[in-house]
């Protein structure tokens, strides 16, 4: 779910601006120094931005009959990282906004910290909790990515509770508003992006052999 | 809406070939101001000009201008109906003054919406990356964006392929169906555009490739009249959207 160009106050599109900046800034110097390192590696990341931004505009059917698109944040965060998915995120933020107008170039600091660094994050931070209590690898994988999307919908549901407040009960009365209303496309949604993760995830796993690149992609490799 | 569309219609307008810095001026200029100026009536004469420069200036066809405007009206009337109402102690209500709050919040919105449109539609996405060079992003970022912009028209016509053949075999005949074919076309498309980029890295480390995309980008001198044009217009509309 992306918030619109123009959504959002002046005041509050810069200030997300800038809380999303470090993040970002951090996730391009690792880029930069990938890339200083082994060149080559900058085709590496371009196809994974252009998979990234491919797939968010893949059509999935969804509960009201219409359809919807995944989000990838999930799948992204599994595969290349979280520290990572904030550059690419951003990169697929800025072409859905040039390439569909969906999306804003004045909300891209709200819509990346929710898409791009908490989607993220939670998936990222489920997926190795999961792994830690022993569950299964299928479950690991619906729950990373289905909290991932939602954590993201319940962030820009806040962010846009903090942006208009509830003139009677205030950011609560509002964060509860926005969410509910939202809840409507946004869980089912999820629940539809874990099912989805999971079957790619399983057939990828047999798919790639050169596991070292995707190693690389998320920073750990050597 | 097919990924390419709005690409396509960037390179086709009538304005392709004018400097960078008119329409950017243009779009950031006017997109600014929406979002500076009380929503009325600076929105409004925000939504005019920008719609003059978009119909009379690049001639952007108005049906493929529809299409694109419907995609973020759906986000931009609940929003805005949420702000029509209020939660309190006796359930949902009215909010006093919501109505106006509201229309303010549409009318900025959309004004902002149609600057973004005005840029996506005019400006083709490899002459704002262009842009940013000049403005001294590091290289790097710039290339890397680049190399996603041309991997993006590639990976989307496999995934258009892809998708084609599995609805010829009634892979989207049921929910559940369609499902697992977006799950395969993904699995499918990860894998391949890896499998290009290292057969591009191959052939260009054949060709001594040195890390640095060079392309040939004719610069277009910024035209003075239209650049004085384009500040009367944003001055004008500053001012008679502060002082009204």
């Amino acid at each position: 779910m992306h918030i619109m160009e123009g959504f959002l106050p002046l005041s509050h599109a810069l200030g997300w601006y800038i809380v999303s900046a470090p993040f970002v800034l951090a996730g391009a110097a690792r880029i930069r120094r990938i890339v200083r390192e082994k060149p080559e590696a900058r085709l590496t990341l371009a196809a994974s931005g252009a998979f990234a931004f491919v797939l968010s505009a893949l059509k999935i059917p969804s509960v009201t009959g219409s359809c919807s698109h995944p989000t990838g944040t999930g799948l992204g965060a599994i595969v290349f990282g979280p520290s990572v998915m904030a550059v690419l995120g951003v990169i697929v933020l800025l072409f859905q906004a040039l390439l569909l107008a969906h999306g804003g170039v004045t909300t891209l600091g709200a819509n990346a910290f929710s898409m791009a660094i908490v989607g993220p994050w939670v998936a990222f931070g489920v997926w190795k909790l999961a792994g830690r209590l022993g569950l299964s690898f299928a479950v690991s994988v619906f729950l990373a990515a289905a909290l991932g999307d939602l954590a993201t919908y319940v962030f820009t549901s806040l962010q846009l509770a903090l942006a208009y407040p509830d003139p009677a009960s205030g950011f609560v009365g509002a964060a509860l508003k926005f969410g509910g209303i939202f809840a409507v496309t946004q869980v089912p949604l999820a629940i539809i992006e874990g099912l989805l993760t999971v079957v790619v995830i399983e057939a990828l796993s047999g798919k790639i052999r050169d596991e070292d690149r995707i190693a690389t992609l998320a920073g750990e490799g050597k | 809406m097919a990924v390419g569309t709005l690409d396509r219609a960037a390179s086709l307008n009538r304005w392709r070939h004018r400097a960078l810095i008119e329409k950017a001026l243009i779009g950031f200029g006017f997109l600014a101001l929406a979002l500076v100026l009380p929503p009325w009536p600076g929105a409004v004469f925000v939504s005019l000009a920008i719609l003059a420069f978009t119909f009379f200036g690049a001639r952007v066809p108005l049906r493929l201008w529809l299409a694109t405007a419907a995609l973020p009206m759906g986000f931009l009337a609940i929003g805005a109906l949420m702000l029509v109402i209020e939660v309190g102690a006796d359930g949902v209500t009215l909010a006093p003054g919501g109505v106006t709050r509201a229309a303010e919040l549409a009318a900025r919105a959309m004004a902002a919406t149609f600057c973004l449109m005005f840029l996506a539609m005019t400006t083709p996405m490899a002459d704002l990356f262009g842009g940013l060079r000049r403005l001294r992003v590091p290289s790097e970022l710039v290339d890397l964006a680049l190399l996603t912009y041309r991997f993006v028209f590639l990976i989307a016509d496999e995934a258009t392929a892809m998708t084609a053949a599995q609805r010829a075999r009634l892979g989207h005949s049921s929910r559940r169906r369609w499902l697992r074919s977006t799950a395969m076309v993904i699995a499918n498309l990860l894998p391949r555009a890896l499998a290009r980029a290292r057969r591009m890295e191959t052939g260009l480390a054949a060709r001594g490739w040195q890390g640095e995309m060079r392309v040939l980008s004719p610069r277009v001198p910024a035209c003075g009249r239209m650049l004085a044009l384009v500040l009367a217009a944003l001055v004008a509309v500053g001012l008679a959207g502060g002082l009204l």
